[in-house]
């Protein structure tokens, strides 16, 4: 959870993942989308914000046993699974959409970090024309589908799409959270289990667990 | 001052300091307790409970608005059996006194909550009748005076042990409610609960709460609040339980001013789990700077009146 130096407006903080940690610095990667991810535009260095973390749980990579991990990312959601593809050792084969070629960053580092990139744009200004799950649709057609395993971020419309797709696997949820910890019972995800948070008991979810609209 | 210099008394209930969690922004204890030592508490309240379980409402249940935020996340609790057998023994590891927050969706539920409770030995039940976010009950009895007295003099003769403390939400004339609650047999009031609100997105025209309305909270609504308290605090002998928007020292100290006895910090621990920590350190540091020596002393003391 990131906090600007203000204790009333914004409010809330605001949550984020680890996007590349170094030594002694983490870098977040964050699209400009409200009050908050504006205001952090005019941060400068040296100057200070609340940080509380790490929260929540990881993608989990011991269950991948000899099937070939596809990584699914959707926009801004490169950033959670960025580390991802680290921890799966170059092994995956990486999709990564937008809506244009503008919206997809670091393509030349993450095709050092993958066994394959594939990017996919809505207007088709770069790589696959159509969503990045429908690049992995195309990629999967006429392969047997228990020897993949998917990790997904991304909109919760790519994250629906992408849990119909039949392979099993993670997504990681995304919803609007108040405190980060588990108290506020906002980021509530829904499953056959009843509510559950994204905060605390995800925000990575095995693929069938959340359902959607 | 000693530590003894913020004790404080709601009826037969004693706290160490006069600084509570507000009902739903503290969960059973459970994530507070990886943050802090509970026992620094003067009293956890705990999230609403109901009977059963309740769900919840769906998603988006949150968003932030100017100087804070809307909820409606539906009263989603464990349900009296699990609170029972799983959360109250957890707090129970801590020297803190065991506030039940309880809402029911007719009056025969909130009589057999609070005589279960009251069994169970918990110190005080907070009559809720003031949450915005649930279709039946709740809410209706906090805003018709008749059913109101009915429902809290009911439960008071159910509530041989426990404190009874009754929350009035601030959609209904406060000084008339909270009277009502003394004369039904009420030990304190807190107010305010959430006021209901709305916040609409205006690209895709839709309300940023699933559930349209929610209740509004944070620091928007503490001078509203802090009227509230001062306007019931008048109008009663109980103590009076003071929040809304409370984030620092300061802010307490202004409830106390305007007539609470005691504070509640709510949504600032979703800002920061450690707020309520602070808010004590913060009321110890004003009255230590101004030699008051019993935090009693600022309940009520506004000036030029």
């Amino acid at each position: 959870m990131f906090g600007l130096n203000s204790r009333k407006d914004p409010f809330l903080k605001r949550p984020f993942c680890y996007f590349r940690k170094k030594r002694n610095t983490i870098d977040i990667l964050y699209r400009v989308v409200g009050k908050v991810t504006t205001l952090m535009t005019g941060l400068r260095a040296g100057d200070t914000a609340e940080v509380m973390g790490p929260l929540g749980n990881c993608y989990p990579v011991e269950g991948v046993e000899g099937r070939k991990p596809i990584v699914l990312a959707g926009g801004v959601g490169i950033a959670s699974v960025y580390p991802l593809l680290g921890a799966l050792v170059g092994k995956a084969h990486l999709f990564y959409g937008g809506r244009t070629a503008r919206d997809l960053l670091l393509t030349g580092e993450l095709e050092s970090l993958s066994s394959g990139l594939t990017l996919a744009t809505e207007d088709g200004s770069a790589g696959f024309r159509g969503t990045a799950v429908d690049a992995v649709r195309a990629h999967l057609k006429g392969r047997d589908k228990r020897d993949f395993i998917l990790y997904a971020c991304g909109p919760n419309g790519m994250l629906k799409a992408a849990s119909a797709l039949g392979v099993d696997g993670y997504i990681a949820s995304e919803e609007k959270m108040a405190c980060g910890i588990g108290v506020c019972l906002g980021c509530a995800v829904r499953t056959p289990a009843g509510y559950k948070r994204a905060c605390k008991d995800g925000p990575v979810f095995p693929i069938g667990e959340v359902l959607f609209d | 001052m000693t530590d003894r210099g913020l004790q404080v008394r709601l009826g037969k209930l004693k706290l160490k300091n006069p600084v509570l969690t507000a009902s739903g922004t503290a969960g059973y204890g459970e994530e507070l307790a990886e943050f802090f030592d509970l026992s620094k508490l003067g009293a956890m309240v705990m999230k609403g409970i109901s009977l059963q379980p309740w769900q919840g409402n769906p998603a988006p249940r949150i968003t932030e608005t100017p100087c804070g935020m809307i909820n409606s996340i539906g009263l989603q609790n464990v349900g009296l059996d699990v609170f029972l057998r799983e959360k109250l023994p957890f707090v129970r590891q801590w020297d803190v006194p065991v506030i039940a927050n309880i809402l029911g969706t007719d009056a025969n539920e909130y009589i057999r909550l609070a005589a279960e409770l009251d069994e169970a030995g918990v110190e005080a039940i907070e009559l809720n009748v003031s949450c915005p976010n649930i279709k039946k009950g709740g809410i209706s009895f906090g805003r018709d005076i008749n059913s109101f007295s009915r429902l809290v003099a009911a439960v008071r003769r159910k509530v041989k042990n426990a404190a009874l403390i009754v929350k009035l939400t601030p959609d209904a004339p406060v000084d008339v409610f909270a009277r009502a609650a003394g004369e039904s047999g009420a030990d304190a009031v807190s107010l305010i609960n959430t006021i209901p609100a709305l916040a609409i997105d205006i690209n895709t025209r839709r309300p940023l709460i699933k559930n349209v309305i929610g209740g509004l909270s944070g620091p928007a609504v503490k001078p509203i609040a802090v009227r509230m308290v001062y306007q019931a605090s008048r109008a009663v002998k109980i103590p009076v339980i003071g929040m809304g928007g409370i984030s620092c020292g300061a802010d307490a100290i202004e409830f106390m001013l305007a007539g609470a006895t005691a504070v509640a910090v709510g949504s600032a621990i979703f800002r920061d789990p450690m707020a309520p920590l602070k808010v004590i350190e913060e009321i110890g540091a004003y009255m230590k700077g101004r030699g008051i020596k019993s935090v009693s002393g600022i309940t009520g003391a506004m000036a030029g009146r």
